[in-house]
C-alpha cells in the first residue's frame, strides 16, 4: 500500500478536515476555559487582598499603627502567609512593619515585581498589590504573589495544548486507519475488477453482509455481471446456433446448384433450380430477419412504440385469420374473448405474438383438434390463453422451448425455424407479462398475463 | 410511367432501374440526397422510390422537404432497417410504402403499381365491377352473375382490395398488410387459405376463374396473364 494512495483516499481527507475541525473546536473551548478561570482566579486574589486591607484599616482605626505592625508582624511569621507582602509607613516614610521597602504614598490597585529575596522560584512574577492612605500620613499595603495564578494560567495553556495535539494526532491516525481499511476493501474490489477486465467474467466482488454502502454496490455490480455473463452466454449461443442452423439450407442449395450446372440440360430445368435457390435463400433471410426481430424487442429499445390498445380485437383479427388455416387441417378453432379490454404496450408485437402461439398450436396439433383462445380480464393483468388438446409439451421442455432455435425432436420434422416462442418469449418480456405453459390435459394450455396499470416499471426479469 | 429512383448502392439502384425500365417505365436515378432532392422538386414525376439511408440527405429529409414544399408525389421506402419503428417513421415524414431490403422484385413493382393507382381508385368509389362480378362499398353486397355471394368480412375486404388493384399484381404481404394489419411474415399459410376459401365461393361453379395466382409474385383478380 502505498502513502500516496491512503493521502488522497476520501476517508482520510475526511479526517483531516475533520481534525481540523475538531482542534478549532477544542481551542475555542479551551480558551473559554481559560479565560473564564483566569478572571475568576484574579477576582478571587482582589477579594483576599481587599478583605486583608479592610481588617487592617479597622485594626488600624480602632487600635492603632502599633496594633497593625503587631499583626502584620504575626502573619509574617506564620509559614504559610510565605506569598504575602505587607508595607505599613508612617508619614515620614519610615517603615513600621511589613516586607516591602518604603514608598511614595500612593492608593488603589498596583502591580510591582517581587524583591529578589523573595522570588523563590526565580520567575518573576509580578505582585498584586493595594496601598491605602491611612490618617495621619500613614500607608499601607497589601500584596499577594500572583504566581498561582500564573502557574494556573501556564497549566491550563500546557494542558489545552496537549489537549489539541492529542486530538489531531488521534484524527490523523485514526483517519489513517480507516482509510486504509477501505482502501484494503477498494483494493480488492480494484484488483478483481482488473480480473473481470481480463476475461475473468466469473469472478464476483467480494460481499461483507453487513449492507454497507460498498455491499450495496458490490451487489449491484455481481447482479449486472450475472446479467452479462447471461447475455453473452446467450449471445455464444445464438450464433452458435445460427452457424448451424444456416448450414443445413446454404449446403442444400450449393448441392442443388452444383448438380443443376451439370445435369440440366433444359432451360426450363435451370429456371427450376433457380427457382428452389431463391426459395432456399428467402427462407435463410426469414431466419435472419425473425432473429433480427427478436434482438430488436430484447434490447427493450421497442418500448416508444408503446401505447394503449385494444387487446380484444387484436386477439380477434389473429383469431379471425387463423381460424380458416385451422380449418384447413380440419382443426377447429374457437375464441371466447371479453371485449374491449385495453392494454399499454405494442399493438404490433401483441399481435405477432398471439399468432405465434395459435400457429404453434395449428402447427403440433394433429387433424380433429380442437383450439380454444380465450381473453379475459382476471386480478391484475388481462389474460389470453391459448389451449389445444393435441401433443402437448413435457413439464422437463417447458422451458426450454422459449430458447431460439429449440425444437422438441419429435417435432423435427414439422415445418417451422424453432423462433416462434422465442418471440413470443421476447415480447413477454418486453412487456413485464408473465408466460406460464401448463398441461390441458390433454394439451398444451398457453396462458399470458399482461399487466394491467399504465407505463410498465422497466424492471429486469419477466419470470418466463 | 416516370420514375425517380433515389439510392446510393449501385448494386441495388441498377437493379431496380434496369427493372423498371425493361416494364416500359422512364427512369431517373439519383445516387445521393442532394442530387435527388433537386429532382424530386424540379421535375414531374408519377413515382418516387427513395432509400432511406443516403450519403449527404437521407431519405427521410428529403421526403419532409418535398411533402413540405407540397409535392404529392408517391413515395415509396427502400431500407435495410427492418423495425416497426422505422416503418412508422418513414411513414410519417410522409412516405406512402415502406419496403425493406432484400426485397422480390415482383413486390416492388406491386407496391409501385399499387401506389400509382392510389390517386384514381380511392375509398370514394363504392361499386366495384370486374366482368361480372360486382362489388357494392356500401351495402357490403357481393353478386356474380346477378347470383348474390355471402362472404366474411375480412373475405369481403381481401374482395374489395384484389378489385380496387384489378389487372395488377397484389403481393402476398400487401394482402397480409393491409386485411388483418400483419407486418410480419406468419409462418403458416394465412393468405393462401383465406384465398382459396375466397375462390370457392367466387369462382367455384363459375365458367371463368377471375382470382389468379401469379406465382412467385402475388394474387391478380381481372388480369390477362
Amino acid at each position: 500500500m502505498h502513502l500516496r494512495n491512503l493521502l488522497r483516499t476520501t476517508s482520510f481527507r475526511l479526517s483531516c478536515y475533520y481534525a481540523i475541525l475538531f482542534a478549532g473546536s477544542v481551542l475555542i473551548l479551551s480558551a473559554v476555559v481559560y479565560w473564564v478561570g483566569a478572571k475568576n482566579l484574579t477576582k478571587q486574589l482582589n477579594k483576599d487582598i481587599l478583605g486583608e486591607v479592610e481588617s487592617l484599616s479597622d485594626q488600624f482605626g480602632k487600635y492603632g499603627p502599633d496594633a497593625v505592625a503587631r499583626t502584620i508582624g504575626d502573619k509574617l511569621g506564620e509559614p504559610t502567609e510565605r506569598n504575602n507582602f505587607y508595607l505599613l509607613q508612617d508619614a515620614s516614610r519610615v517603615r513600621l512593619a511589613g516586607n516591602m521597602q518604603p514608598m511614595a504614598p500612593t492608593s488603589g490597585w498596583f502591580d510591582f515585581p517581587v524583591p529578589p529575596q523573595f522570588d523563590r522560584r526565580g520567575e518573576g512574577d509580578p505582585i498584586r498589590g493595594y496601598a491605602v492612605l491611612l490618617p495621619r500620613g500613614y500607608l499601607m499595603v497589601v500584596g499577594q504573589d500572583t504566581h498561582h495564578l500564573v502557574e494556573m494560567k501556564e497549566l491550563t495553556r500546557r494542558a489545552f495544548g496537549w489537549g489539541i495535539a492529542a486530538t489531531v494526532v488521534l484524527a490523523i491516525v485514526g483517519g489513517a486507519a480507516f482509510s486504509r481499511a477501505s482502501l484494503n476493501r477498494l483494493d480488492h474490489i480494484h484488483r478483481i475488477s482488473r480480473e473481470i477486465i481480463d476475461g475473468s467474467l466469473h469472478r464476483r466482488l467480494p460481499t461483507r453482509g453487513t449492507g454497507d454502502e460498498v455491499d450495496r454496490l458490490s451487489e449491484d455490480v455481481n447482479v449486472m455481471l450475472d446479467r452479462i455473463q447471461t447475455l453473452m452466454g446467450g449471445l455464444q449461443q445464438v450464433s452458435t446456433d445460427i452457424a448451424h442452423e444456416l448450414r443445413s439450407p446454404l449446403s442444400r442449395m450449393r448441392q442443388r446448384l452444383e448438380s443443376a450446372r451439370g445435369s440440366a440440360a433444359t432451360l426450363t430445368e435451370c429456371q427450376a433450380a433457380f427457382d428452389r435457390a431463391i426459395e432456399d435463400i428467402d427462407e435463410i433471410q426469414r431466419t435472419f430477419s425473425a432473429l433480427l426481430r427478436i434482438a430488436q424487442i430484447e434490447s427493450g429499445s421497442r418500448r416508444s412504440g408503446f401505447w394503449e390498445f385494444d387487446l380484444s380485437a387484436v386477439a380477434e383479427t389473429v383469431a379471425d385469420a387463423y381460424a380458416a388455416v385451422a380449418e384447413e387441417k380440419r382443426q377447429t378453432l374457437s375464441t371466447l374473448i371479453d371485449s374491449r379490454l385495453a392494454v399499454y404496450g405494442d399493438r404490433e408485437l401483441v399481435m405477432q405474438m398471439i399468432a405465434n402461439v395459435i400457429e404453434n398450436a395449428i402447427r403440433h396439433c394433429p387433424p380433429g383438434s380442437a383450439i380454444r383462445v380465450a381473453v379475459k380480464q382476471a386480478p391484475g393483468a388481462k389474460t389470453v390463453e391459448v389451449a389445444d388438446d393435441g401433443p402437448g409439451i413435457p413439464v422437463d421442455f417447458r422451458a426450454k422451448v422459449f430458447n431460439r432455435f429449440y425444437r422438441l425432436d419429435l417435432s423435427r420434422s414439422t415445418p417451422g425455424s424453432g423462433l416462434g416462442l422465442s418471440l413470443v418469449a421476447a415480447v413477454v418480456k418486453l412487456h413485464n407479462a408473465n408466460i406460464m405453459l401448463a398441461d390441458n390435459g390433454p394439451g398444451l394450455r398457453v396462458l399470458i398475463s399482461l399487466p394491467d396499470g399504465g407505463r410498465p416499471q422497466s424492471r429486469i426479469g419477466a419470470t418466463i | 410511367m416516370k420514375m425517380l429512383v433515389i439510392e446510393d448502392d449501385a448494386e441495388t439502384a441498377r437493379y431496380v432501374v434496369n427493372g423498371l425500365a425493361e416494364r416500359g417505365h422512364v427512369v431517373d436515378h439519383a445516387d445521393n440526397g442532394r442530387d435527388g432532392l433537386f429532382l424530386a422538386a424540379g421535375e414531374p414525376y408519377d413515382l418516387i422510390v427513395v432509400d432511406r439511408m443516403l450519403p449527404g440527405l437521407d431519405g427521410i429529409g428529403i421526403v419532409k422537404t418535398i411533402r413540405s414544399a407540397g409535392i404529392k408525389t408517391p413515395v415509396l421506402f427502400l431500407s435495410a432497417l427492418d423495425g416497426i419503428d422505422d416503418r412508422v417513421i418513414g411513414l410519417d415524414a410522409g412516405g406512402d410504402d415502406y419496403l425493406v431490403k432484400p426485397f422480390a422484385f415482383a413486390e416492388l413493382i406491386a407496391r409501385l403499381n399499387a401506389l400509382s393507382r392510389r390517386p384514381a381508385l380511392s375509398a370514394a368509389e363504392t361499386k366495384l365491377q370486374i366482368g361480372d362480378l360486382e362489388l357494392d362499398c356500401l351495402t357490403r353486397r357481393v353478386a356474380r352473375c346477378g347470383q348474390q355471394i355471402v362472404l366474411q368480412p375480412k373475405e369481403f375486404k381481401l374482395l374489395e382490395i384484389l378489385m380496387r388493384n384489378a389487372g395488377q399484381v397484389v403481393t402476398r404481404t400487401m394482402l397480409l398488410e393491409q386485411v388483418w394489419g400483419f407486418h410480419f411474415d406468419p409462418n403458416t399459410s394465412v393468405v393462401e387459405t383465406h384465398i382459396s376459401r375466397l375462390r370457392s365461393k367466387v369462382d367455384k361453379g363459375f365458367p371463368s376463374e377471375l382470382i389468379q395466382t401469379i406465382r412467385g409474385a402475388g394474387y391478380s383478380i381481372g388480369a390477362s396473364p
